[in-house]
């Protein structure tokens, strides 16, 4: 029952990041229609930013926070204007085809820049941990998750209940026939654009505090949060928390109950999406 | 098609030219060079049916360790063959459960099935596991250029297999299908034989492919054959040289591959970055790859 | 008389002149885009500059990156052969790559310095190639090392064993034979794979609780070091020791708490007190500006010396006889003393170091100290450590 308990915390506080990083994944796939390669690169640069202000400046990665996001925010835009505004109407091969040359390209000057090296900050809290009797959680990951959720809460409610939120769905749900893209439309995707990469770089700093900092950072979580996103429905963004946790649950049951369990978490987290992506199609008539 | 003819020619009189002391070297490159074009080719194949696979690492490396685990008991050729025949099998089984996905969708079930192939691998006991599997040479190493023949034949099938299939009745079908699939019903397009159909020619095209590669680098392990890299590789090359076509894929691969080489000698550290930059400007210059240089000529001197 | 003289001295001059200029052209192949890779250069370089400096040989690099995949570490060796006509490499880090150059190795015969490749998948695969000349210790002699230290744990008495291992074949090879040792010792062990990079150990964790084990021994890379350190103090598994694996550790960790007390083997650290260890830290201070904590440095400067004092010896260029002195030599290195014997399973005929070279070290205020064997021994061993 304990170790039940646990194994559920376990799941659902892992699940925050996921959901954080496919969130913002949802917003350029769903808003912009941009299947980004890159985005998993974005967290990577939000990592660097912290590890970069911890050792130049001694800053907390907390305060790091708020200016990866601006500072992403603002690759983001240049990004969108310079690279992806330009292929909008190309088909979508062609838009994969370019963010993977830009994932190609920001992985390898980080490793030109900062080395192949594994780099990690030291905080006060790191190791800290919360125990409710027999059941212990470490802190960074539950204010990891408590942030993610509040800012996809935020983010929920900018959508749902702001004119500009409800702009950017509009523009989700009708996405005009390509040509006919107006300056709103263009701004609107700008904004979510920018966003989505705001929130890979707030993912970023909390990788850099639970894991790592390194080029290569970003990967492992963008095939997880593709897979997520897509287990969601694409452009459903409510989906993609619940999806996060299920697939997180999944992972930690396998690990916590099957002997060996760790070598196949892999295999266990895709399983789930297979079996959940052709059940549906083949549910549906 | 006149190019791509060129182009196998090159190929196959490439060991005879005077190439002095870069002989060997263009030989091993090319080598390599031509596998992963044949499988950028097998991926287009599929492509054409509207069908974005990421699970083309996992049937080259399916291929991969079927012939390496054959060869002894086989001989060479069989166990290419075998190869192929375990790749094109196991498509057929993921293209029966992913039949009613598109897209994103579709791709991202065929990114599944390739992980927990890899897992499988690596957790099997007779594939060497995560220790990894050393193979024999082709031919049990009997002849220098058998493996670069082989690596020349499989190109030349992938090539031929592509060529004929567009100018088949099957091609209409298939790019009915890629155009819409409730349309292609009404034009009488069986969707479901045509999209399984491709789907095992292209994967059986990378399990081939995969066969010589084992046979040429002697040594297997589940996070090389099952990379996720090649399964990207083996998308790349098609949309850089051209989707959709026989010429595209080929020289886009031998092109790309040769780069990536040049680059790494030329520059060595970060030389990536190169490599990234020029994916950008392609498709910010060149969206239709680099067939648009051609058909822009071509359209030139109509005129 | 005097013609004679003058013809004698312009023909002694010769020789001498030619003797200066005994060059060895040797390819370097290295994935110089990782870490490892990167030190192995720097320091193959380092070593380099020494031998030139010494004025008898001249030593001079042709580096390929083996871009530490087969696909791009065949061709690059066939260019290395067969272009650049080196009849000397040095390379082979990764196992998987340098098994994949057994082939072309044995085609071009080229003398082969092996720098890494631990597995013992190699040893077989070059047990019949008489120049191949492997530095770096085999697993096995990995295993030997750790087990003596786990011997002393066990006198100290812990007696219950976790171990994380990676499932790439890194974390793999060694397992079973680890498992097997460790029972033979007293151990009670229980074995969990986990995948590199992924940061989640959480749920492992939290199932090794219920064993309550002693040790958690962990077999990885640098990304896994400060998760497992913080998740381990997450679920509370509260372990008298944590005892990492991994090829390198991640820049910064000594000044994260989360290190304190954590313990690690290594064939080298800067710290060392030796001569050979000081002189190489310090000329290697010199030339790079900064020190590394990457033994594959002063492997690949090893590797180098000891090819220019072959050189030196063979007076000679030619492969052969330079690798007949090879063989014979004897040095004092930054690991200790090098010299060449056939390998502990008799496939391969030059192995270079074994188990005496790794050292077990703890961290501690910041740094890291050597704390097993005694005789290598900085300070003692703080067991139970506080996680």
């Amino acid at each position: 029952m304990e170790l039940l308990l646990q194994t559920l915390i376990n799941g659902i506080l892992a699940a925050g990041i996921y959901a954080l990083v496919a969130s913002g994944l949802a917003l350029a796939v769903g808003v912009v229609g941009i299947v980004n390669f890159a985005h998993g690169e974005f967290s990577m640069i939000g990592a660097f930013v912290s590890y970069l202000l911890f050792v130049s400046a001694g800053i907390d990665p907390i305060i790091s926070l708020g200016l990866a996001a601006m500072v992403l925010f603002l690759v983001g835009a240049i990004t969108y204007y310079g690279l992806i505004r330009p292929v909008l109407a190309a088909p979508e091969l062609n838009q994969m085809l370019l963010t993977f040359g830009i994932s190609v390209a920001l992985q390898n000057i980080a490793l030109l820049v900062f080395g192949a090296d594994t780099r990690v900050v030291s905080t006060s809290y790191q190791g800290s941990t919360i125990a409710l009797g027999s059941i212990s959680f470490g802190v960074p990951p539950f204010a990891a998750f408590v942030l993610s959720v509040g800012l996809l809460g935020a983010l929920y409610w900018f959508l749902g209940r702001t004119r500009l939120g409800f702009a950017v769905r509009a523009v989700a749900q009708n996405r005009l026939a390509p040509g006919l893209l107006g300056i709103e439309t263009q701004q609107i995707y700008l904004l979510a654009f920018g966003l989505s990469a705001a929130l890979a770089g707030v993912a970023g700093v909390m990788l850099s505090v639970m894991l790592y900092a390194s080029p290569t950072v970003g990967f492992a979580y963008t095939l997880k949060a593709f897979a997520i996103i897509v287990m969601a429905g694409l452009g459903n963004l409510r989906g993609v928390v619940p999806a996060a946790i299920i697939l997180a649950l999944a992972e930690a049951f396998v690990s916590t109950y099957v002997p060996g369990g760790g070598g196949w978490v892999e295999a266990v987290f895709f399983l789930v999406i297979f079996i959940a992506l052709t059940w549906r199609s083949w549910r549906v008539p | 098609m006149i190019l791509a003819g060129v182009l196998l020619l090159l190929a196959l009189v490439l060991p005879g030219l005077p190439l002095g002391q870069w002989r060997a070297f263009l030989l091993d490159a090319a080598q390599f060079a031509f596998l992963i074009s044949g499988l950028a080719l097998a991926w287009d194949l599929l492509a054409r049916t509207g069908q974005l696979s990421l699970a083309h690492g996992a049937f080259f490396g399916l291929g991969a360790y079927a012939a390496a685990l054959s060869a002894p008991a086989l001989g060479t050729i069989p166990a290419l063959l075998v190869g192929g025949a375990i790749a094109a099998l196991s498509s057929l089984l993921l293209g029966l459960a992913t039949l009613r996905l598109q897209g994103m969708y579709f791709a991202i079930a065929t990114l599944a099935f390739s992980e927990v192939m890899r897992t499988l691998v690596l957790k099997s006991q007779f594939t060497g596991g995560s220790i990894g599997l050393p193979v024999q040479p082709a031919f049990a190493g009997a002849y220098p250029l058998g493996g670069y023949y082989l690596a020349v034949a499989v190109l030349i099938i992938c090539t031929v297999v592509s060529l004929l299939l567009s100018r088949s009745r099957l091609n209409y079908a298939m790019a009915a299908t890629r155009q819409g699939e409730a349309v292609a019903r009404v034009l009488g397009v069986s969707v479901v034989r045509v999209k399984l159909v491709t789907f095992m020619i292209s994967a059986f095209l990378a399990g081939l492919a995969g066969g010589v590669y084992a046979m040429k680098t002697l040594f297997l392990s589940p996070y090389d054959a099952f990379g996720l890299g090649r399964a990207v590789e083996a998308l790349v090359i098609p949309i850089f040289g051209g989707l959709y076509t026989t010429t595209g894929p080929l020289l886009g691969g031998l092109i790309i591959v040769s780069l990536e080489t040049w680059l790494r000698l030329r520059i060595g550290e970060g030389y990536l970055v190169v490599y990234g930059v020029i994916l950008v400007l392609t498709i910010l210059f060149l969206p239709k790859g680099l067939m648009s240089l051609f058909a822009r000529r071509k359209g030139a001197s109509h005129a | 008389m005097r013609r004679v003289l003058v013809v004698l001295l312009v023909v002694l001059g010769l020789a001498s002149f030619s003797l200066a200029q005994t060059t060895v052209r040797v390819g370097v192949l290295l994935p110089i885009s990782t870490v490892a890779g990167k030190a192995a250069l720097n320091g193959v370089q380092l070593g380099v500059d020494q031998v030139n400096a010494g004025g008898k040989v001249k030593i001079e690099l042709v580096v390929v990156d083996d871009g530490n995949a087969p696909a791009a570490a065949v061709p690059a060796l066939t260019k290395l052969m067969t272009v650049d006509r080196v009849d000397i490499v040095i390379g082979g880090l990764a196992s998987g790559v340098t098994f994949a150059l057994s082939g072309p190795v044995k085609q071009y015969n080229p003398l082969f310095l092996c720098i890494g490749a631990a597995s013992s998948v190699v040893e077989q695969a070059f047990s019949d190639y008489g120049r191949f000349f492997h530095y770096h210790p085999w697993d096995y002699h990995n295993v030997a090392a750790a087990l003596g230290f786990f011997k002393s744990l066990y006198d100290d008495g812990a007696r219950r064993v976790a171990i994380l291992y990676e499932d790439g074949p890194f974390g793999s090879a060694g397992i079973q034979t680890y498992r097997q040792q460790l029972q033979n010792q007293g151990y009670t062990v229980q074995a969990e794979p986990f995948k590199s990079g992924s940061g989640s150990f959480t749920a492992i964790l939290t199932r090794f609780r219920s064993f309550r084990p002693d040790i958690l021994y962990w077999i990885g890379y640098d990304v896994d070091a400060l998760p497992i350190a913080a998740q381990t103090r997450q679920v509370g598994l509260e372990p008298k020791l944590i005892y990492g694996a991994p090829p390198a550790w991640p820049l910064g960790f000594e000044k994260n708490n989360l290190s304190n007390d954590i313990a690690g083997m290594t064939a080298w650290l800067p710290s060392v007190a030796n001569n050979e260890s000081r002189r190489f830290v310090n000329l290697y201070r010199r030339k790079f500006n900064e020190i590394t904590d990457e033994y594959m440095a002063p492997m690949g400067y090893v590797i180098a010396l000891s090819l220019g004092r072959a050189a030196e010896a063979a007076n000679s260029a030619d492969k052969d006889r330079i690798a007949a002195e090879l063989a014979r030599v004897q040095m004092d290195t930054p690991f200790g003393p090098l010299s060449f014997k056939p390998s502990d399973t008799g496939r391969t005929r030059f192995q270079g170091f074994n188990q005496s070279i790794w050292l077990q070290f703890q961290y501690l205020e910041g740094s890291r100290r050597p704390v097993f064997p005694a005789n290598r021994a900085a300070r003692p061993l703080r067991f139970p450590g506080n996680y």
